[in-house]
């Protein structure tokens, strides 16, 4: 596959599930604001620091709203999120089946063009999510499990590590009795924590959940291994491929034992630095996939080409 | 119901539907039957989610790297089956003078030493290189695809207005827009035979695979585009994917030793052909514009060492300079020892003195073309033109007349067309699109119509603002299939699976009579039988019936 299009299916992946990932975490940011005691302006700003927004001074609600929704300027927009993606699925348009790209095609022209009221903020929010649920539905149902499939599911995977890790550690951000079931609910993950842990859950069961808990899709876990899965299949084509996907590998593999085997209290205390770990790691794979896989051009090799 | 078409009326131009006497020609029967019985609302309606579905699908003519949806009209252009045998006839010839014009130009250049045609012409034109001077393409074919722009005159004959052997853009609307309106106008598509165009992307495939250089196996072909900016990048993409090829830009190509390789995931992967959407200018800084970013530098090398074969070829441009183009019906007496099928519009070569004079006094009533543009550019409309505009022309052509060509104004011929809510006429042309594989020249049946959507405008080009219409080829009742939906003629793509091979639907009872055995398998039956006995609980023991 070419080098550029692994590279676009790779955001394309990243893209769409940020912008759903966005707008879960929005949501359970607007729900547990409104039980909140902390002024609005500090839990607003946690929040944007967070999504490592540092831009804007005395953030409000709609600051919030604006930043991380609707505003196509802001690169950690919801728009920003799917304009982007569209962009790449435009540049990768030969290898996406025609239904794919007509739903974020079609996406992209329903974004909202200005600003909107608070009270269509849910509405909003709902349809970001339906939108990139259609989207891995159709993927899932149409794409044909190949290079181009496992880069998309490698970035979206990552992605969803990232962003799962954004929202554990903007639970431990607050105190109070109501945020776990909040994040659980964000990640739509409440009635399964309830199934499995039947009613004897703590915060500490949650955050074990969230993070390491294989069976929940959208825990940290899951997401590491899938990205796994993903470097290990794409290594299997060629020998070369073997060798590129060593250190994300490793990196990925280290990160899942650090997870697993720590002990939940000594996580839980540090949650903040265990998960700007976790999005270092992400990081630092997301780099080593590109410069392994989206190899940038030579500009120097076409000077050896005499003209004899 | 006939309010869409009660006051319709052609102007001066020849109408496509209907006669001087207001009668509906035959082949439009059906589908002015199909109109007559539509409500301007309903066409509005159609029109609407034609409109909707482009927008969705993203199918796009980008201006200026703004991305537009590309109008298409709900109104085909029909042409009757006679018709398109001349039609097709006269564009496969043309297509074969200009492919022994470019091969004879690039070597020998005969053409020149029996005076048939000026050698200053051809070493003036902007698109004569030296460059693949002696080059031989791996199957000798140079044209694989053309695009030949036909219009009819008021008096009815088609003309060739211009050949485009370069990199002739369009076709992909010509398979968008059947497919949106096999949709829109169902009734319209049952009452006759229509010619399929769905298999354009195999026979280009096919004509691209035979083109490589003969020691190449297998050979990898790819459509070169300069990016997501071009006006024409939806039709690039559309081809790439429809042939299952990859789309490459020139950053993800690099040259080698005379070959060409594409960069992938797993390293770097030899290209054999390359169908480019680029022209010659930007295809390569070595040769030519050395600012050039869309282009692969060492890439006219690997094509002069055979390491790569380019459709169309570089070079191409010299074929369809306007100038050459009035020496086209010379060259295929030369070439082929036949009459021209189809004529050229009259045409003055400004370089004659004589016929510059004349032109030169007839401004006004003439349309001055540029040799070399292309997209409608540079076109001065003589009656349309102020006073400044025709004194700037004179100047030029004085300075270059080279460069020059007029011809008399030609009321275009025109097509229904939904304005507002209701059918007015308007100017159409048609390009139809020829591919040639070396060994046959294939015309597709039909082409793309272009539509100049205001009121008595002449200029029908995309990049002008023009809309498309749909252009059904009508299958002499000889050849009409009774039942079979596959395509007509079988793509000639040697040991390739056929993507659509429908099974042969069984003979006896029909569907309707066989048992439904798929019904009730044995998980089914058990979680039946489990709320039957729920329901007998709860429902307090009642006898079955």
């Amino acid at each position: 596959m070419l080098s550029r299009i692994a590279e676009s299916m790779f955001w394309i992946g990243r893209y769409v599930e940020r912008a759903e990932d966005t707008s879960r975490l929005l949501q359970t940011h607007l729900r547990l604001i409104t039980e909140d005691t902390s002024s609005e302006t500090e839990a607003c700003r946690t929040l944007l620091a967070l999504m490592s927004v540092d831009h804007v001074e005395h953030p409000t609600h709609e600051d919030l709203v604006r930043v991380l929704g609707y505003d196509g300027k802001e690169p950690t927009s919801i728009f920003a999120c799917w304009a982007a993606a569209r962009d790449n699925a435009r540049r990768a348009r030969e290898v996406i089946p025609l239904d794919l790209w007509e739903c974020i095609n079609t996406t992209w022209h329903q974004l909202p063009t200005g600003r909107f009221r608070t009270s269509r903020v849910h509405t909003f929010l709902d349809w970001a999510q339906e939108r990139s649920a259609l989207f891995t539905g159709i993927a899932r149902g149409t794409m044909v499990r190949d290079d181009g499939w496992e880069f998309m599911m490698l970035g979206r995977s990552l992605e969803q590590v990232d962003m799962t890790s954004r929202l554990v550690a903007s639970a431990s951000l607050r105190t109070g009795s109501t945020q776990w079931p909040s994040v659980l609910r964000g990640c739509g993950g409440h009635d399964a924590f309830l199934r499995t842990y039947r009613g004897l859950q703590t915060d500490r069961e949650a955050a074990q959940f969230l993070i390491s808990d294989v069976r929940f899709p959208r825990s940290l876990m899951h997401g590491l291994v899938a990205a796994s899965d993903c470097l290990r299949r794409l290594s299997t084509v060629n020998g070369q491929a073997a060798r590129q996907s060593e250190f994300p590998a490793r990196a990925l593999g280290q990160l899942r034992a650090r997870l697993e085997y720590a002990d939940v209290g000594e996580l839980l205390e540090n949650l903040g630095d265990e998960m700007t770990w976790v999005q270092e790691v992400a990081a630092q794979v997301t780099a080593a996939v590109a410069n392994n896989y989206f190899v940038a051009e030579d500009p120097t090799a076409w000077i050896t080409e005499g003209t004899r | 119901m006939a309010d869409v078409l009660a006051n319709y009326r052609p102007g001066a131009a020849f109408d496509e539907m209907m006669d001087v006497d207001g009668e509906v020609r035959p082949s439009y029967r059906a589908l002015h039957a199909t109109l007559d019985r539509s409500s301007p609302a309903e066409l509005k309606t159609i029109a609407e989610s034609l409109a909707n579905n482009y927008v969705q699908a993203g199918v796009t003519f980008d201006i200026g790297g703004v991305e537009r949806p590309f109008p298409l009209d709900l109104v085909p252009r029909v042409i009757a089956a006679p018709e398109w045998e001349t039609i097709e006839a006269g564009v496969a010839q043309r297509v074969r003078a200009l492919e022994a014009f470019l091969a004879d130009v690039y070597s020998d250049a005969r053409v020149i030493a029996d005076g048939v045609i000026p050698g200053q012409l051809i070493t003036s034109s902007n698109h004569f290189h030296r460059a693949v001077w002696g080059v031989q393409p791996g199957n000798g074919v140079r044209i694989h695809v053309a695009g030949v722009d036909l219009i009819r005159t008021p008096e009815g004959d088609v003309r060739v207005l211009e050949d485009n052997v370069r990199v002739p853009s369009g076709v992909s609307y010509v398979m968008t827009n059947r497919s949106a309106m096999i949709t829109a106008l169902p009734d319209a598509f049952a009452a006759q035979r229509i010619r399929p165009v769905a298999s354009y992307p195999q026979r280009l495939l096919a004509a691209l695979r035979l083109a490589a250089t003969p020691t190449v196996d297998n050979p990898t072909v790819v459509v070169l585009t300069p990016g997501v900016y071009n006006s024409a990048y939806f039709e690039h993409t559309l081809l790439a994917r429809t042939m299952g090829v990859e789309l490459v830009e020139g950053r993800d190509l690099e040259c080698r030793r005379g070959k060409v390789f594409m960069r992938t995931t797993g390293g770097l992967q030899r290209v054999d052909v390359i169908y480019r959407r680029i022209d010659d200018e930007y295809i390569d800084p070595v040769h030519f514009r050395s600012d050039s970013m869309l282009g692969v530098p060492g890439l006219v090398n690997a094509v002069r060492t055979g390491g790569v074969v380019l459709a169309n070829a570089i070079g191409n441009g010299v074929a369809d300079d306007k100038l050459i183009y009035t020496y086209v019906p010379d060259l295929i007496r030369y070439y082929l020892g036949e009459q021209p099928v189809i004529a050229n519009v009259d045409t003055w070569r400004l370089e004659e003195d004589d016929a510059r004079e004349e032109v030169l006094d007839r401004l006004d009533e003439l349309v001055v073309k540029p040799v070399d543009g292309s997209g409608g550019k540079g076109i001065v409309i003589g009656p349309r033109a102020t006073k400044e505009e025709l004194d700037a022309l004179r100047a030029r052509v004085t300075a270059d007349p080279r460069g020059w060509i007029a011809q008399p104004v030609v009321q275009l011929s025109t097509v229904p067309t939904l304005i507002d809510d209701q059918l007015a006429p308007r100017h159409v042309d048609l390009r139809p699109f020829a591919v040639n594989s070396g060994d046959e020249v294939w015309v597709l049946p039909g082409g793309l119509t272009r539509v100049a959507l205001p009121e008595g405008e002449l200029v029908v080009n995309s990049s002008q603002g023009g809309g498309s219409k749909d252009t059904w080829v009508l299958s002499p009742p000889a050849h009409r299939p009774s039942v079979t939906l596959a395509e007509e003629e079988p793509a000639p793509v040697p040991a390739e699976p056929q993507a659509e091979e429908v099974p042969v639907r069984p003979t006896g009872a029909p569907l309707a009579a066989r048992p439904a055995v798929l019904m009730t398998p044995k998980v089914i039956q058990r979680h039946q039988e489990e709320q039957q006995q729920q329901s007998g609980r709860a429902g307090g023991g009642d006898a079955p019936c």
